[in-house]
C-alpha cells in the first residue's frame, strides 16, 4: 500500500534540503516530498548495500540544454553540495547522443562509482550498459525517463498516461464534457507524448470531438504555425490539449493573432502559460488552464534514493510522482512574474537561484 | 496554342507553375486554404523561410551550401531576446548586434571556404555546431529575455492588410534578386559558381566574391531569425533547426542548381512559398509529421529530376 507524505514546498525550503531529508527519512517508505506533488512508492523494495567512506555518485545526463534539464541539474548540484561530506556527484553529458551515453555509463563504471543515476536518451539502448553497472555492484537509479526491463535498482518519475489522464479530464470538465478540441504534442514519435495522449483520450467524454492531433515539438513557434493552420481549417475550436506548456502557449498566441477569444487549454508547469493566463484571463472569460508538472526536483529524490541504498537501507523499486493540477485556483502560488517564460515553476530553486540560472 | 503556351510557361518558371498547381490541389482538397485569412497566414509564415532561403540561394549559386543557417537563426533568436529584454529602447542595439554577429559568422565561413579551401558543406556544418554550442554556453541551457512589443510588429503586425513579415521578405528578396542580376557583384557570383577557375582567369576576385556571398547568406539568415523572433516573442534553443533542411529544399524547388551558377532568387521566392504552402496544406489535411518529412525528402529528389527533364532551369541564362 502506498504511503504518502504531503509536505508543502515552503516548509521543505524552510527546513533546508538536508534537514528535510533527515526529518522524515526512516518514518515513511521514502515518502520524501518537496512540492505539493505526492510520491507513490511501490510496495516492491530494493535492498541496499552499505558502503563506507566518502561515496561517489555518477550521473549520466542524456543531454543538457533545455530549461528543465538545466533546473534539474542545478537542484542536484545544490543537494550534492549540502551533502559534500557524504558523497561526491560526477556528472557526464550525453549530448543527446544514444551511443555517447552508453560510453559515458561505461566510463562511470570504470571510474568505480558507487551509484549511477541516469536520464536515458533511449529506454532500450542503455539496457546493456545499465546491466553491466548492476553486475559491477553499482546502485542504478534511472529517473525522469524509464529504462526498459527490471535490471536496475530504483526508478523515480511520473507516469505519462496518468498525467495525460489528469489533463484530459481537466479539459473535458472545463468544457462541460462537450466541445471541439485540437491536440498539440511534442517531438514526432516520442513515447512521452504518446503516453499522455493515450491517457487524455481515455478521459474525454463522448461529447468531445478531436479535430486534429499535430506534433509541435514543444516549441512555441512551431505550435503557433500549426495552430494558425488549424484555425483556418476549423471555424470552431473550443479547447486545446497539449502535453507541454510551450505548445499550449504557441496555440494560444495563434488564437490571439487570429482575433479569436482564448479557450480552455491544458499543458505543464511552463511559467509562460501561467503568465499568459494571469495577463489574459480578464479579457477572455472562457479562458481556463490546467497544468500538470514534471517536477524539476526529481534529481534530488534520485540522489537521496541512491544515498539511502548505499547506506544499506531499502528503497522502493518505483517512486511515481502523482500529477497535481495547477489551475486558476492555485496558480498564484506558483507563478513567477519576474522570471522568464521558460522557467518550470514546480521547483525547489529559489527565485534568486533561478535568476542566476536564467541569465 | 494553349498547350504550347503552357509548355513555354513551364519551361520559363516551373516553380511558379508548381506553386499554382499545389495551391489548386490544396483548395480542392481543403477549401479552408482558399480563405483570405489563410492566404495571409501562409504569406506571414513563409517570410521566415523566405529570407533564410534567399541567403541559401546565394550560397548555392557559388556552388557551395550554407548549413550554418540553422545555428545563425538560433543565435539571432537568443541574442535578440537576451539583449532586448522586452524593452523597446533596446531594439536598435539588439538588431545591430545580431547583424554584426551574422556578418562575422559569414566572414568566417567565407574565409574557411575561399582561403583555407575547406569544403563548404564541412565548413558551414562545423560553424552550425559551433553556433549551437555557443548558444548553449551563453544561455547555460536556460535562455532568458523576450522580444520588445514594438519589435513584435514586424513578425505579427500588418501593413495595409498585408502581413508585415511578408512585406519585409519580399522587399529584401526583390532587392537581392535585382543585385544578383544587375550589379557587377551579381555577375561575378554567377561566374564563380559556374566555373571558379575561369572566373579567376577573367580577373574576377573570386575569393572576395565567395567571402561576401557567405556574409550575405548569414546576414539574410539573421533577418529571417529576427522575423521569427518577432513572430513568437520568446527565446528557444531549438528554433533554428527547422531551417537547415527546408532552406535547401526551397532553393532547389525554386530551380537553383546544387552545382552552382544556375538559378535565381526569384525562383526561391516560389520555392519558399511552395514549401510553406505544402506544410500548411498537409497540416490542415491531417497528414502525419512522418509523412510530411517523407514528402519533403521526395520533393528534393523530384525537383532535381524534373528540372533536368524540362531541360532548363528557372532563370537560367
Amino acid at each position: 500500500m502506498p504511503i504518502n507524505a504531503n509536505f508543502s514546498r515552503r516548509s521543505a525550503l524552510k527546513l533546508g534540503a538536508g534537514a528535510a531529508a533527515a526529518s522524515f527519512l526512516g518514518f515513511n517508505a521514502f515518502g520524501d516530498v518537496i512540492s505539493d506533488a505526492k510520491i507513490i512508492p511501490s510496495t516492491e523494495m530494493t535492498k541496499g548495500v552499505a558502503k563506507s567512506g566518502k561515496l561517489r555518485i555518477g550521473f549520466s545526463n542524456g543531454f543538457s540544454g533545455n530549461g528543465w534539464r538545466t533546473m534539474n541539474l542545478r537542484a542536484m548540484q545544490i543537494e550534492a553540495a549540502a551533502n559534500a561530506a557524504k558523497y561526491e556527484l560526477i556528472t557526464v553529458d550525453g549530448q543527446g547522443d544514444i551511443a555517447k551515453q552508453v560510453n559515458d555509463i561505461e566510463d562511470l563504471i570504470a571510474q568505480n562509482v558507487d551509484a549511477l543515476l541516469i536520464i536515458a536518451n533511449s529506454s532500450s539502448a542503455v539496457v546493456p550498459a545499465v546491466r553491466k553497472a548492476v553486475k559491477a555492484g553499482v546502485m542504478t537509479v534511472p529517473f525522469n525517463l524509464p529504462v526498459d526491463g527490471e535490471e536496475w535498482h530504483a526508478f523515480i518519475g511520473t507516469d505519462p498516461v496518468k498525467k495525460g489522464g489528469t489533463t484530459g479530464k481537466y479539459l473535458n470538465d472545463a468544457l462541460g464534457g462537450k466541445g471541439k478540441i485540437v491536440a498539440l504534442g511534442g517531438l514526432p514519435g516520442n513515447s512521452y507524448t504518446a503516453g499522455c495522449w493515450k491517457g487524455a483520450k481515455e478521459n474525454f467524454g463522448p461529447g468531445i470531438e478531436v479535430l486534429a492531433f499535430k506534433d509541435a515539438s514543444w516549441e512555441e513557434d512551431k505550435a503557433k504555425v500549426v495552430m494558425a493552420d488549424l484555425i483556418a481549417a476549423y471555424p470552431q475550436i473550443d479547447g486545446i490539449w497539449a502535453d507541454g506548456g510551450q505548445d499550449a502557449v504557441g496555440g494560444l498566441k495563434a488564437l490571439v493573432a487570429a482575433g479569436r477569444p482564448l479557450v480552455p487549454c491544458v499543458g505543464d508547469d511552463y511559467n509562460g502559460l501561467l503568465k499568459m493566463y494571469d495577463e489574459d484571463k480578464d479579457k477572455n472569460p472562457q479562458f481556463k488552464f490546467g497544468a500538470v508538472s514534471e517536477p524539476s526536483w526529481e534529481g534530488i529524490v534520485a540522489l537521496r534514493t541512491a544515498h539511502k541504498l548505499l547506506s544499506g537501507e531499502s528503497a522502493p523499486k518505483r517512486q511515481i510522482i502523482q500529477p497535481i493540477v495547477i489551475d486558476g485556483s492555485n496558480y498564484q502560488k506558483f507563478i513567477k512574474r519576474n522570471l522568464p517564460d521558460g522557467v518550470f515553476v514546480d521547483t525547489t530553486l529559489s527565485d534568486d537561484e533561478l535568476k542566476k540560472l536564467f541569465s | 496554342m494553349l498547350g504550347e503556351r503552357l509548355v513555354a510557361l513551364l519551361r520559363r518558371s516551373p516553380a511558379w507553375v508548381a506553386v499554382a498547381l499545389l495551391y489548386a490541389l490544396a483548395v480542392i482538397v481543403t477549401p479552408a486554404m482558399a480563405k483570405p485569412a489563410q492566404i495571409l497566414n501562409v504569406l506571414q509564415v513563409t517570410a521566415f523561410l523566405g529570407l533564410v532561403a534567399t541567403g541559401q540561394t546565394i550560397a548555392l549559386l557559388t556552388g557551395g551550401i550554407d548549413l550554418s543557417v540553422a545555428g545563425v537563426v538560433t543565435m539571432t533568436n537568443i541574442v535578440a531576446t537576451g539583449v532586448m529584454m522586452g524593452e523597446n529602447a533596446r531594439i536598435a542595439p539588439a538588431v545591430l548586434i545580431c547583424l554584426g554577429l551574422g556578418a562575422v559568422v559569414g566572414a568566417f565561413n567565407g574565409a574557411l571556404i575561399a582561403i583555407l579551401r575547406v569544403a563548404p558543406i564541412i565548413a558551414t556544418l562545423a560553424m552550425n555546431s559551433i553556433l549551437f554550442g555557443a548558444a548553449l554556453v551563453y544561455t547555460g541551457g536556460a535562455p532568458r529575455g523576450s522580444a520588445a512589443p514594438s519589435f513584435d510588429v514586424i513578425g505579427q503586425g500588418s501593413v495595409v492588410g498585408l502581413p508585415a513579415s511578408a512585406l519585409c521578405w519580399l522587399v529584401v528578396a526583390v532587392v537581392v534578386a535585382y543585385a544578383m542580376r544587375r550589379t557587377t557583384y551579381g555577375r561575378w557570383l554567377y561566374a564563380v559558381g559556374a566555373n571558379e577557375r575561369a572566373a579567376y582567369l577573367m580577373g574576377v576576385p573570386t575569393r572576395a566574391v565567395l567571402v561576401v556571398a557567405y556574409m550575405l547568406s548569414a546576414t539574410l539568415a539573421v533577418m529571417g531569425g529576427l522575423l521569427v523572433t518577432a513572430y513568437i516573442g520568446n527565446p528557444s534553443l531549438g528554433i533554428g533547426n527547422q531551417f537547415l533542411l527546408t532552406s535547401v529544399v526551397a532553393v532547389v524547388v525554386g530551380g537553383t542548381a546544387l552545382t552552382g551558377g544556375v538559378g535565381s532568387v526569384v525562383g526561391t521566392i516560389a520555392g519558399a512559398l511552395f514549401v510553406t504552402e505544402l506544410n500548411s496544406f498537409t497540416n490542415i489535411a491531417q497528414v502525419s509529421t512522418g509523412a510530411q518529412f517523407v514528402i519533403q525528402g521526395v520533393l528534393i529528389a523530384l525537383s532535381v529530376i524534373a528540372y533536368r527533364m524540362i531541360g532548363t532551369r528557372a532563370g537560367a541564362r
